[in-house]
């Protein structure tokens, strides 16, 4: 019955500028974690599946230093929020993280790097569940505890751009109700005040009347309100996902640029092209392993902090399961061991998640996710940037 | 298909027996006349045997013996989420089981006939596998009965494993509405579904005057499923229309795709019937969306916990929830409740679950009194002939209900007071949404005539 009803459900072309805005922010963490996968399969050849615990992981030590700053929910006077609070929260769970990441990397897989790649794989799996099960025994969950929005100095804050008004009569019709919506309320209220101990759930005859024709009247005025709403294009954007967007552009122009022009970034891509080659070249392998796995648990950490900082989400040690998931799917879709083709991964999953939102079936989010990862893999088993060696795992 | 063939065959000896009884009706009750004839099958419970009433007899009988009282010990068993999701509940309704068996054995110093109640806690770690098992450990120990537990997923496993045994339950917190279907032995102490949704609905359209509404709804759990329907059903049958229905899964960080479409279609309310480890970050959002307090946000009980209030900061204050219990309420039940709580845990209890999980204990308890011996079938008995027992969440009748009987629903309003989180708004009997002796099944007919 949902289905049928959802699937006579329209479009609304006025909301999708801001459906397109909402992938590309969703879009942007998808892609901040997509990277780590993406550069530990380069640099390895190994599916790092304890990547989206090292993101749960950051997320907790974001919550960790929050309290530790005093922004607890039982404070009853928390301190001012200010961006040095965010700016510690980020670098506490960066550095923590890639201590994680690494760890990861020297004790459960340089053992096992020497043996077959699939042992590897069931390693990271092992990790991951190691983390998520583990993780419950020492990090409070339930209850799951959430940052609280006092360390937030942007929340409730947004900008709003009109990109298209409404006509002009629709504003007349918003002009004409309002007498009516005022009058109906002035005689509520009026009435209220001669009456101050009435409880207004309970009220006698009288009242009643008087509510029901100002609730009437508020209604039409809502209503003509709403049209001029919905007849122009506007766009909302919260200033704590806007300053999420750009630290998520300035962490991949970091990235980019230790890739690029550093040694330990050439050594990398190095080493990504031929392994063994290159540590006859003199190449530490260790160390840009190391290296590999700082860059994007750091990545992962950042998501995390801003995730559950801006978006206000419980926190559970199941907390990276999903994001992990689908992050892993945009790195395969942009083509896996592939940087550019992670971000461009990223960014499409969360466009494709939106876009099946803005159709009106958002109970197939999810699902897309994974409808993405098969057609992939079957019309294009190297992603949309990578190359189409065919690998055996 | 078993079931379904045997509910057939019932469902026509039920018709039937419905035919002999309006004949019967015409002797015995007068009170009675005022109904129509499907409605007063009540009076069949002279068949005999299983003794089944109206709606009691739609579901099946469990077969098997289940447990009988040995030694000088009476055990009696719960079932509670002390770990995991659904933590701030179990914890408050294994603390108010305590309270009713501590409290019941000051007023029976011997026991029930020589024998001490034996009251074991079992976890189910929020999890509907793991509360199974809890209950066929709690079975194999001799537990005449199973109390709890908090949600209808768990729950629903824990009446299927006792259904087997013939073990008699009594859910603190399962909503669910077709719960009780499951079988005879599947009892409640809070309202269902089909009630709470109607209640918001009815609050939504009559007191805040809204005509438009909303759903948003968590696809992975059928307590929010079921409850979004109920809601839509009766808002539209009191003349409002749902504008938009919106979906996402538990555990979801982004809502923003969804809300800008709500957003689009221009609700005056919206009614969010998950749990609360969604519906905070899911308010906050719909705030930072522009979606102004002009739109109130209703929910259902799911919502009951402090941590609401965590996730949801000032975006979720002043929304309205439908909930079984209310500390500012007057009624001397929950006055008294309050006290013997405070005098034993230090604070008031932190969710609704602690009267609910009283009143699941003490009703299990106060049923073994009245049964005619201390086993499981006459303790099922026992419950199933409940009438008007005074419970701190409400007055609770099993009697001819199926096992869910019709209760109060309180509306409740969130508030930043930190000491008063959740502030009385109304109450609702069923009579007041559904209007005397309506409501969905036949069962509110007997209601009103045992008066």
């Amino acid at each position: 019955m949902t289905l049928a009803l959802h699937l006579v459900a329209g479009v609304d072309f006025n909301t999708l500028p801001q459906q397109l805005v909402n992938g590309l922010l969703l879009g942007a963490i998808y892609a901040l974690i997509a990277l780590g996968y993406t550069m530990v399969y380069g640099v390895l050849r190994l599916i790092n599946f304890a990547h989206g615990e090292v993101y749960m992981l950051g997320a907790y030590v974001a919550l960790f230093v929050s309290y530790f700053m005093g922004f607890r929910p039982d404070a009853t006077h928390p301190p001012q929020a200010t961006i040095l609070n965010l700016v510690i929260m980020l670098l506490a769970s960066m550095v923590v993280c890639s201590i994680v990441g690494v760890c990861i990397e020297r004790f459960a897989y340089r053992p096992m790097r020497s043996h077959s790649r699939i042992a590897s794989l069931i390693t990271a799996i092992g990790v991951s569940l190691l983390l998520q099960y583990g993780g419950a025994l020492f990090l409070p969950n339930s209850p799951p505890p959430s940052i609280s929005e006092s360390v937030n100095p942007f929340h409730g804050q947004s900008k709003e751009f009109t990109l298209k008004g409404p006509s002009q009569d629709l504003v007349m019709l918003v002009e004409k109700a309002k007498p009516a919506k005022d009058q109906a309320q002035a005689a509520y209220q009026g009435w209220l005040t001669s009456h101050p101990n009435a409880d207004i759930y309970n009220l006698p005859a009288d009242g009643q009347a008087l509510k029901e024709a100002q609730q009437s009247s508020t209604d039409i005025f809502n209503d003509a309100e709403h049209k001029v709403e919905a007849g122009g294009v506007h766009l909302i954007i919260q200033t704590g996902q806007a300053v999420m967007l750009v630290s998520t552009v300035v962490l991949m122009g970091i990235l980019t640029y230790m890739v690029l022009f550093t040694r330990a970034g050439r050594a990398m891509r190095a080493v990504s092209h031929d392994f063994d080659s290159a540590a006859l070249m003199g190449i530490n392998v260790n160390n840009i392993v190391t290296f590999t796995f700082v860059l994007g648990s750091s990545l992962a950490g950042a998501g995390a902090m801003m995730t559950a900082t801006f978006l206000g989400t419980p926190l559970t040690t199941f907390y990276g399961l999903a994001p992990g998931v689908k992050a892993f799917v945009a790195a395969v879709l942009g083509g896996i061991g592939n940087i550019p083709g992670a971000v461009l991964g990223g960014l499409l999953m969360g466009m494709a998640e939106n876009m099946v939102v803005w159709a009106g079936y958002s109970n197939y989010r999810d699902a897309v996710a994974f409808l993405v990862l098969i057609i992939v893999l079957l019309f294009k088993p190297g992603g949309l940037m990578g190359s189409s060696k065919v690998e055996k795992v | 298909m078993r079931v379904i063939i045997m509910r057939r065959i019932l469902t026509l000896n039920v018709s039937a027996l419905a035919a002999i009884a309006v004949f019967a009706a015409g002797c015995g009750c007068g009170s009675n006349s005022g109904t129509t004839a499907g409605t007063p099958t009540t009076t069949t419970t002279t068949t005999g045997g299983t003794t089944p009433t109206s709606t009691a007899a739609k579901r099946p009988v469990p077969t098997a013996a289940g447990n009988t009282a040995t030694g000088d010990k009476i055990v009696v068993g719960m079932v509670s989420s002390l770990n995991g999701d659904l933590k701030p509940w179990g914890d408050d309704s294994a603390k108010g089981g305590q309270l009713a068996v501590e409290e019941f054995n000051k007023q029976n110093p011997n026991g029930i006939g020589g024998k001490k109640i034996d009251f074991h806690v079992a976890d189910s770690n929020s999890k509907p596998e793991q509360g199974k098992t809890a209950a066929e450990k709690l079975m194999s120990d001799g537990a005449l009965a199973i109390v709890g537990e908090v949600a209808s997923g768990i729950t629903a496993q824990i009446a299927n494993a006792a259904y087997e045994k013939g073990v008699p339950v009594v859910a603190v917190g399962a909503t669910r509405t077709d719960l009780t279907d499951i079988g005879s032995n599947v009892f409640r102490v809070c309202y269902t579904d089909a009630f709470q949704g109607p209640v918001m609905a009815t609050f939504a359209y009559k007191e805040l005057g809204k005509r438009k509404a909303a759903l948003v709804t968590d696809l992975k759990q059928p307590y929010s499923t079921g409850l979004s329907n109920s809601f839509r059903d009766f808002f539209t049958k009191l003349g409002g229309t749902v504008v938009d229905e919106e979906f996402y899964n538990t555990g979801d960080a982004q809502f923003s795709g969804q809300l800008t479409n709500l957003k689009s279609k221009g609700p005056d309310v919206i009614f969010m019937s998950g749990y609360f480890n969604e519906t905070g970050p899911l308010a906050r959002q719909a705030r930072e969306q522009g979606l102004g307090k002009d739109v109130p946000l209703l929910g259902g009980d799911g919502w009951d916990s402090r941590e609401i209030l965590n996730t949801g900061g000032d975006a979720i204050v002043g929304s309205f929830f439908c909930n079984h219990y209310n500390s500012q309420e007057t009624r001397p039940e929950v006055q008294d409740f309050l006290a013997k709580w405070k005098a034993k845990y230090g604070t008031a209890p932190g969710t609704t679950m602690g009267a609910l999980g009283y009143d699941g204990t003490m009703l299990t308890l106060q049923s073994l009194k009245a049964a005619k011996s201390a086993d499981s079938k006459d303790l099922m008995d026992a419950l199933d002939n409940t009438e008007n027992y005074k419970g701190v969440s409400g007055n609770i009748t099993l009697k001819g209900m199926g096992g869910s009987p019709h209760k109060r629903a309180l509306v409740v309003q969130l508030t930043n007071d930190p000491n008063a989180p959740q502030k009385f708004v109304k109450a609702y009997e069923w009579d007041d949404v559904f209007g005397a002796g309506g409501g969905p099944g036949a069962a509110p007919a007997a209601t009103t005539t045992t008066k």
